[in-house]
């Protein structure tokens, strides 16, 4: 590591020496809380949703709808980042629900298919159905959940960009099935 | 039977030799115009809310009319539909109603004014519609790609013929206004765009289908209208050559051109080409785009049609336009954003003053404005939108004045020649040995910066022509001052570099941006610019194209929060490009050898690979004030030297200035 040699500017205090494993565990640990609380505003505002609802109301009926208006919003960052002029179009709108759920903290992985036109998005380990349990909400939510949103963000995109693009749900976790898999193919 | 509305002689400007092909006639229709210019339409957002014609938007078209010399000023498109779905900008014109006839009357009678042609358009702004009104209206629903836009409803069969309908109305009622000829709008995304492009029609019924089908809103419409206006009235069409939207399915260029030979069929007289959506992720009238790069597209619809052509984008000296007139490209110049900068632009070439010509420098300052509802202002004409305001223009001073302006730069020089217009005498002392101060660097930034300079020339020739004495290579000082005593001092000495405030600041490896630019110092191959905003990002893209790996810290959220969002959008995409690595809400904690420490807003750290430092913070330049106050010297600070900006900033403090004095 480089030593210090250079005096301060005057009111400006000497750094302490710079230690990158320190840093990094910070930032790590920062981004993990950041993911963290993309959940918890998720349920309190599921929470929030159910309550003011009243007891008549279908809790369930009310988070698909969380979840609609997530998938919704999830394909208007999609559309800036469709470009049907380059690359495969069925890997790039996999690669943009790949990054989509990493940024939440998910392992998830593309898996490419002999079919050009399909790919499968493999979740070796997502964090939501940890959270469903936590708040909870039933697995069986979380999976029917997780699904509109795929559904409704697809069907967008599909609007979007004049393609029968579609998505289905092969395996999930909160099924106890081990990973999630998904399937995204377009039609001819 | 050709006709010709009003007569204009050219044969004694020195215009009509130097530019022969743009001060002949031309025959559109059979309407013969005196010369090959036009003004074309551009919103203002000066009318009132619900589309009424104001002062303000009669003056801003009655400079722009002057500024044609005899050819065409067409006004704003005026939106046609009562619930107001067309309207895609707060101040747009309105023809629903024969109400607003009246005030569509003052605009013809003020481009009359200035025997020029009036030219009337319709512009129903489809999918960016809306402005305000919970959605707009379009061939099909499907989601908007930028968040801006407002929700599209699909339109029924009965409300595309009713539309239609709409647009013959509101045809009428620019005829019974008075104007000379007729201009449709069917470009960027607005109504007709919509009917025509793949990616936005997927109707099933008679408006939907193959391009043919798709171009059915269009020629009904075209077909309407002329048969409304009758055959005397020419009547113009402004679409896409070229859509630019092959990323999400739109129009291929030869579909494009099957809807021009479709619009001609229909009984259009002429058309004007144009490229890319507001959707489009390309760039195409930001000044990155060279000059005439569009040409070859208008070069391409003279092959396939046999009326009148003509185009505007990035086409803005008239010698360029007189040689795509003389190359067959073009069959008329069209100029917007040019006449935005210079409402006289056009007339100026025809009288020879090339040299008083404010040049557009495509900031897009001018769009930017009118996306978030406010009136058009230009970065670089502090008169635009105000033409209506007496106290906008240089009036005879009551007390003539000695002035002294410190500061060779935009600010400075804007100040002194509208100073001395005003009759004071004005002296300009600059510690350069030229003019210019902050943008011959400016100037140094690749991507066409070196346009920036065009306002500098146009300073220089206005102060010449008023008198003003410049003292290159002399500073004003306390000293001087003392032994002058001028009235009036106007300090526009422009910004000093910030000195740093981090770590390791003195190191001989911390050079200013100036001595990055001018490469009097040594710049290694990794490099820290400090700052974000324009000055350090020109500096950064400078080094980058040097073959330099940079990556640029600055306090401010956003990189370039100082540019406007019409243009800020091409700097991220140029720093992408060229590798240049953004810290945001950042500062430099230190330097060391062969790095940096960065630290973030909450106090994280990160090391970046780093062998000079490039110092591109600015501070306002605060000297002489005391001087001046301790002599009772009349005293004003414009530009940098009050806040560091940009040259819109200095431009308009300067010509603000100078009114005062």
């Amino acid at each position: 590591m480089a030593q210090v040699q250079d005096k301060a500017v005057e009111g400006v205090k000497q750094p302490k020496p710079f230690d990158a494993e320190m840093e990094i565990a910070k930032l790590w640990a920062k981004c993990q809380a950041a993911q963290d609380e993309i959940r918890r505003a998720f349920y309190c505002s599921r929470e929030a949703g159910i309550q003011r609802a009243g007891d008549d109301a279908d809790p369930t009926a009310i988070a698909l709808k969380a979840w609609e208006v997530r998938g919704k919003d999830a394909a208007k960052t999609f559309f800036p980042r469709i470009n049907l002029a380059k690359g495969n179009l069925v890997e790039e709108i996999g690669k943009l629900y790949v990054n989509a759920w990493r940024n939440q903290g998910a392992v998830v992985k593309l898996k490419k298919s002999e079919n050009p036109d399909e790919v499968f998005i493999v979740w070796e380990r997502c964090p939501w159905p940890t959270a469903a349990k936590n708040y909870g909400a039933p697995m069986a939510e979380d999976v029917a959940g997780c699904d509109l949103m795929l559904q409704t963000t697809i069907a967008d995109v599909a609007l979007f960009i004049n393609r029968r693009l579609k998505i289905e749900t092969l395996k999930a976790i909160p099924r106890g099935e081990g990973t999630c898999v998904r399937r995204l193919w377009l039609e001819h | 039977m050709a006709r010709q509305i009003f007569e204009w002689d050219y044969s004694q400007y020195p215009g009509a030799t130097t530019y022969p092909h743009v001060f002949s006639p031309i025959q559109i229709g059979d309407l013969v115009i005196p010369n090959r210019i036009k003004y074309a339409a551009t919103e203002d957002n000066l009318n009132t809310h619900d589309g009424y014609v104001t002062d303000e938007d009669v003056a801003y078209i009655t400079s722009r009319a002057k500024g044609v010399a005899g050819g065409i000023c067409t006004m704003q498109g005026v939106y046609m539909d009562e619930r107001r779905y067309g309207q895609g900008y707060v101040g747009q014109a309105a023809a629903w109603d024969d109400k607003f006839i009246p005030g569509l009357k003052r605009l013809a009678d003020a481009i009359h004014g200035e025997r020029a042609v009036a030219n009337y358009q319709l512009m129903h702004c489809g999918r960016v519609g809306g402005v305000e009104t919970p959605v707009c209206e379009g061939p099909s629903y499907l989601p908007q790609r930028l968040r801006l836009f407002k929700p599209v409803h699909e339109m029924s069969h009965e409300e595309v013929e009713l539309s239609i309908q709409q647009h013959i109305d509101a045809a009428r009622r620019g005829i019974e206004a008075g104007f000379d000829m007729m201009e449709i709008s069917g470009i960027v995304g607005y109504l007709i765009s919509n009917f025509l492009s793949s990616y936005t029609n997927r109707r099933s019924d008679e408006y939907g289908g193959d391009i043919h089908a798709r171009c059915k809103f269009m020629t009904d419409i075209i077909k309407g209208v002329r048969k409304e206006i009758g055959p005397d009235i020419p009547l113009i069409i402004r679409i896409c050559a070229w859509e630019q939207l092959d990323d999400v399915g739109g129009n291929t260029q030869e579909e494009s051109m099957i809807v021009y030979q479709e619009a001609e069929k229909a009984g259009v007289d002429s058309i004007s080409v144009t490229v890319g959506w507001q959707e489009s992720i390309v760039p195409v009238i930001s000044r990155d785009i060279d000059f005439g790069s569009w040409l070859y597209q208008a070069e391409r619809a003279k092959q396939h049609i046999t009326i009148p052509v003509s185009m505007a984008y990035r086409l803005f000296h008239a010698d360029m336009a007189d040689q795509a007139i003389a190359d067959g490209k073009i069959d008329y110049w069209e100029n917007c954003r040019p006449q935005i900068a210079d409402p006289l632009m056009p007339l100026k070439h025809l009288e020879g003053r090339e040299e008083d010509i404010r040049w557009c420098v495509a900031c897009n300052v001018c769009l930017a404005r009118l996306f978030r509802d406010a009136p058009m202002t230009c970065y670089i004409n502090p008169l635009c939108a105000h033409e209506h305001d007496p106290e906008y223009y240089p009036q005879p001073a009551k007390t003539k004045k000695t002035v002294f302006v410190a500061g060779g730069g935009p600010a400075g020089l804007e100040c002194a020649w509208v100073a001395a217009d005003r009759g004071h005498e004005v002296h300009v002392y600059e510690r350069r040995d030229k003019l210019g101060g902050t943008i011959i660097d400016a100037g140094k930034a690749p991507y066409n910066d070196d346009e920036l300079y065009h306002i500098i020339e146009f300073h220089k020739a206005q102060c010449d022509k008023r008198g003003v004495e410049f003292h290159l290579g002399e500073e004003v000082t306390a000293e001087l001052l003392e032994e002058e005593l001028p009235d009036t001092l106007v300090v526009a000495a422009g910004s000093t570099v910030r000195t740093p405030t981090f770590f390791g600041g003195d190191r001989d490896n911390v050079i200013t941006l100036h001595d990055a630019l001018y490469e009097t110092k040594p710049v290694g191959d990794h490099v820290v610019v400090w700052g974000n905003r324009k000055p350090a990002i020109g500096t950064a893209l400078a080094l980058a194209k040097r073959g330099k790996k940079v990556t640029l810290v600055g306090k401010d959220r956003t990189v370039g929060k100082d540019i406007n969002p019409s243009f800020r959008w091409r700097y991220n995409i140029f720093l992408r490009q060229n590798g240049v690595v953004s810290y945001n809400d950042c500062d430099i904690e230190q330097v060391l050898d062969g790095q940096a420490i960065l630290v973030t807003y909450d106090g994280h750290r990160v090391p970046v690979k780093c062998d000079t430092v490039v110092l591109g913070e600015r501070d306002p330049n605060p000297t002489l004030k005391a001087a001046a106050q301790d002599n009772s010297i009349e005293l004003y600070v414009i530009g940098d030297a009050v806040v560091p900006r940009g040259l819109s900033g200095a431009v308009h403090d300067g010509y603000k200035t100078g009114l005062r004095i």
